[in-house]
């Protein structure tokens, strides 16, 4: 039986070795030979904190708003975490982050600031062990290959690419980092989360039956922009406002949808065969990207995932995912249900004084994240998820082509496309590039 | 006279007798030295050094090219030895060993029997012919890890490409003077380049008569066209052929002039660069047939639903247009490519069909062996090997049009001819026509003056091998096929019931325009 193909018996065996380990990971660049291996590591236990260990020195590349709250998070994970070094291009943001650290009573050293393009290059010279990885996913797989060069840790945040090229890229990076013993933990939290866990648990052991369809969406009002400011050149404009340019971030179905896109193909336990949708643009007021995505995703075997993205105000707006069976579905989250809809099975959250459900799972996903990271290099247990993350940006990546081309886009045109995002050089100063919007297909005659 | 041959037959017999002698003592010495040493392990690994392949290795060039190497002079000191590469690794013991025994055979032999300086050496340097003599898999006993940390971006890219698809990758593909350096440089890694589409600005070119391509100008398309050469044909069937029809005789005397034909039938791309180019708003079914005198050519409206039926479009044949829109098309490409377009007639269809051939198909066999009818064929199953790689028809198309170049072409050169789609015609259709052409060698002939219906001729994906035929005549049938049209007036355009049947173009061939034309091109 091949290795990828989802069924219950296969799930059953594979859970009892593994635990909860994702199974997606299973070698989706090999899809076509049968030389495909799953992704063997057994997942750390879900602890309330880190075991103690070695001193662990971390430094952050990326010191945004994500960037800081990952920093804490680490910190957070157990004892002996430290901070030592923070890198982002701008040297505003540096110590923007420097003094909110400082706020949380946390000092890093301030000759271990550094700022520019090549910011990260020097951070990575600092005496440190773990390196958290924050920047615009552009900048990702460049960023990713120094640190596992230097023979750091990582933590990276989703997506961890915007282009097919950078997606390879972080794959490949990836089986370095296995070959040298690395841990690698990216910010998909719903994949640290015991909710999540637990229903993922259920439904690889048959909950639900076998899969027959899924469905993901992420509807939100409009996100964060920047207007350009006075004195600000072509690129420091993009790059403070990064969500908005795709080149930088990859457009929405990258950047939060990402999470759904993971989920689905954590289920499913593979990666969709192809991708038709459309997406459009009618509200935002920045940028190049796209308003509303919504994907077919098609698995094989008659197995389809509907993605829906929008990031439009007033709307009916909304999130999950929804991954339905042949005897029930679920929510992912932390509820299985029978076809009729009645409740077979729920997450038992803590409950609070007053005996009733949180619920919310008792530690952050947030902080679970480092905690696993932690404890991962602290038991000499590597784990490496970025290849898992890289085939659901991939993924993501599929149904923004499809939706930016009009075209059928496959797994294969994924794996062989050339197409790389953004300026051949990085630096402070105007940029010779066109933003138009994408437009599908082509104009009919007037 | 027999004794003479029994002579001749001894004699030559005693010759190779003689030689074979000779051949067995040499064998059998090498077989068993190779054996003797095989079953010593001191014979194994002596004949495993570097020395022992440099005996005989005289190439001056291996040794000293070698050193060169990046196997041998490296940071690490660590140098490969010969065996490391041009053998399978141990651990594989009988491929080692017959790998071994076929090699020092070989090698021996042809430093016996061949001048080293007569070797083509410069021509083993690529890396298919070094896949005889370089073990991917000695590659990998040393170079366990593909993803070494320090791995730039190509080589990652590379490397991957490598894992996902071994059998048509390897590692010599790229590293193939890592062995033996001779100032190449050590990669020899293909990039990638993406040159985007070529659009066209000019049609092309015709100054002889002969193939060519041709290019609509302001797109990216292109077809081929045949140069098929004019002659005398027999159209039609004789009466004994079986699964023939009343309409297919009698059989005549037919000459048709030379004229250039499309290798396949008008693809999507084609249809659609006609389409995107005249296509009208609003509905001009009325007033369209009565728009030969206005400039520009008025195309058609557009379709309802997927004209495709979902099967994909690209280089598959055009389909459910009508015969006035493939009219239409043919006047439009000759506007843009100011060459003489247009369908071809009956005569010229048949012509072009038959290459030359007389059967019922332009290839050997009998619709009687293809077809599924007749006991043994509806037992056992009609053998198709004949057929299959030429048409694409109901056995193998799974009720679907295919991409075109999939098929083997006719004398001609040209595809499809017989299957795929049916094909539009000039000529209207009359059953008795060929009884009417006058007596005698008909000339071009282009059917009945006047008609309801339009010939189509060749088999389509839909048909069974009796209606491949190369003289099958069918006709259009366009009240059945707007049947489910639902709007009046119906469509002129497209057909709404009618997707097996498409076009193919012919250009005409005009020696005085030519020789005009050439001088300019000089």
């Amino acid at each position: 039986m091949e290795k990828n193909q989802l069924s219950r018996r296969n799930f059953l065996e594979q859970s009892a070795l593994i635990g909860a380990a994702g199974l997606a990971g299973i070698s989706a660049l090999s899809s076509c030979s049968n030389k495909s291996k799953p992704v063997d590591y057994e997942f750390p236990p879900l602890l309330d904190k880190a075991p103690d260990g070695e001193k662990l020195r971390a430094g952050l590349i990326g010191c945004g708003n994500r960037g800081t709250g990952a920093a804490l998070n680490f910190l957070a994970a157990g004892n002996d975490l430290e901070m030592v070094a923070l890198a982002d291009v701008f040297e505003d943001k540096v110590w923007d982050c420097h003094s909110k650290l400082v706020k949380q009573m946390v000092e890093v050293p301030k000759n271990n600031c550094f700022w520019g393009f090549d910011a990260y290059k020097s951070l990575l010279e600092v005496d440190l062990d773990v390196v958290i990885l924050a920047t615009p996913p552009h900048f990702r797989p460049e960023h990713f290959d120094a640190a596992i060069q230097a023979k750091k840790h990582v933590f990276m945040e989703k997506p961890v690419s915007v282009d097919p090229v950078g997606s390879r890229q972080i794959i490949a990076t990836s089986k370095k980092a296995e070959n040298m013993g690395l841990s690698v933990i990216t910010g998909t939290q719903r994949r640290h989360q015991r909710d999540y866990l637990e229903t993922y648990r259920q439904v690889a052991s048959g909950a639900i039956g076998e899969i027959t369809s899924a469905k993901a969406w992420w509807l939100q009002s409009h996100v964060w922009f920047r207007t350009r400011e006075e004195g600000w050149n072509d690129m420091e404009y993009m790059l403070r406002n990064w969500n908005n340019f795709c080149w930088l971030c990859g457009d929405h179905i990258l950047d939060t949808h990402v999470h759904n896109i993971d989920i689905v193909n954590w289920f499913l336990g593979k990666q969709p065969e192809s991708a038709i949708g459309f997406g459009g643009r009618v509200r935002r007021l920045t940028g190049d990207q796209y308003d509303f995505f919504s994907i077919d995703f098609e698995f094989g075997n008659g197995v389809f995932s509907h993605s829906m993205s929008r990031q439009v105000d007033g709307c009916a707006n909304t999130l999950g995912e929804l991954v339905m069976g042949t005897d029930g579905y679920t929510n992912c989250k932390n509820t299985i249900f029978n076809p009729d809809g009645s409740v077979k099975w729920q997450y038992e959250y803590p409950k609070n004084r007053d005996g009733k459900s949180t619920g919310i799972v008792e530690v952050s996903p947030y902080v679970q994240e480092h905690i696993d990271l932690v404890t991962a290099i602290r038991t000499k247990k590597p784990v490496v998820e970025a290849e898992r993350t890289a085939i659901s940006t991939l993924t993501a990546i599929m149904g923004r082509t499809a939706a930016y081309t009009g075209q059928k886009v496959t797994w294969e045109d994924m794996l062989n496309s050339t197409e790389r995002l953004g300026p051949e050089k990085y630096e402070m100063g105007d940029v010779n590039m066109d933003f138009p919007v994408p437009l599908p297909g082509t104009q009919h005659k007037a | 006279m027999a004794i003479i041959i029994s002579k001749k037959l001894f004699g030559k017999m005693a010759e190779k007798t003689v030689k074979r002698k000779h051949y067995l003592i040499f064998v059998i010495g090498a077989l068993a030295s190779i054996l003797f040493l095989a079953l010593s392990k001191k014979g194994l690994d002596y004949t495993s050094t570097d020395e022992f392949c440099a005996a005989c290795h005289a190439h001056p060039h291996a040794d000293a090219t070698f050193k060169l190497s990046v196997h041998n002079s490296n940071r690490s000191g660590v140098s490969a030895k010969c065996v490391d590469c041009h053998l399978p690794p141990e651990d594989q013991p009988v491929y080692y060993l017959t790998r071994k025994a076929y090699h020092g055979f070989h090698d021996l032999y042809v430093f016996v029997t061949r001048d080293p300086e007569e070797i083509d050496w410069a021509a083993k340097r690529n890396d298919l012919a070094a896949k005889r003599f370089v073990y991917e898999d000695g590659c990998k006993k040393c170079h366990t890890n593909l993803f070494p940390s320090t791995l730039d971006p190509l080589g990652a890219e590379s490397h991957l490409k490598y894992v996902r698809d071994p059998e048509n990758n390897s590692c010599i593909k790229c590293h193939l003077n890592v062995g033996h350096y001779r100032g190449e440089p050590s990669l020899t890694m293909e990039e990638v380049v993406l040159s985007p589409e070529e659009i066209f600005n000019e049609p092309a070119i015709v100054t002889v008569f002969e193939d060519y391509k041709e290019q609509i100008p302001g797109t990216a398309v292109s077809f081929n066209m045949k140069a098929v050469p004019g002659g005398q044909f027999n159209m039609g069937s004789p009466a004994d052929e079986p699964y023939r029809r009343p309409d297919e005789g009698p059989v005549r005397e037919v000459e048709v002039n030379s004229f250039w034909m499309a290798e396949v039938e008008v693809t999507w791309n084609e249809y659609l660069a006609f389409f995107n180019a005249t296509s009208s708003q609003g509905r001009t079914e009325a007033d369209a047939q009565t728009d030969e005198e206005v400039d520009g050519i008025s195309g058609a409206t557009p379709p309802w639903g997927a004209p495709d039926q979902g099967w994909g479009m690209g280089s598959r044949p055009a389909i459910t247009m009508t015969h006035h829109a493939a009219q239409t098309y043919c006047r439009w490409l000759s506007s843009v490519t100011g060459k003489k377009y247009r369908l071809p007639t009956e005569a010229e269809w048949e012509y072009a069909a038959r290459g030359g051939t007389e059967g019922p198909y332009f290839f050997d066999g009998s619709p009687k062996n293809f077809e599924r009818d007749g006991l043994w064929n509806k037992i056992f199953g009609p053998d198709t090997t004949g057929i299959n790689s030429f048409v694409v028809y109901q056995e193998n198309s799974p009720y679907r049009t295919q991409p075109p170049l999939l098929v083997r072409p006719n004398p001609f050169g040209l595809k499809n001819m017989l299957g795929n789609v049916s094909e539009f015609c000039l000529d209207y259709y009359d059953p008795q026509v060929y009884a009417k052409y006058p007596q005698g060698v008909v000339k071009n002939p282009r059917g009945p003056r006047e008609g309801l219906e339009h010939v189509i001729r060749g088999g389509s994906f839909k048909n069974t091998p009796k209606d491949l035929r190369v003289a099958r005549r069918d006709f259009t049938r366009t009240k059945e096929w707007l049947e489910t049209d639902p709007q009046i007036p119906k469509s002129i355009w497209w057909y709404s019931d009618c997707n097996h049947v498409g076009f193919r173009v012919i250009c005409e061939y005009d020696t005085d325009e030519l020789n005009e034309k050439k001088p300019k091109n000089q």
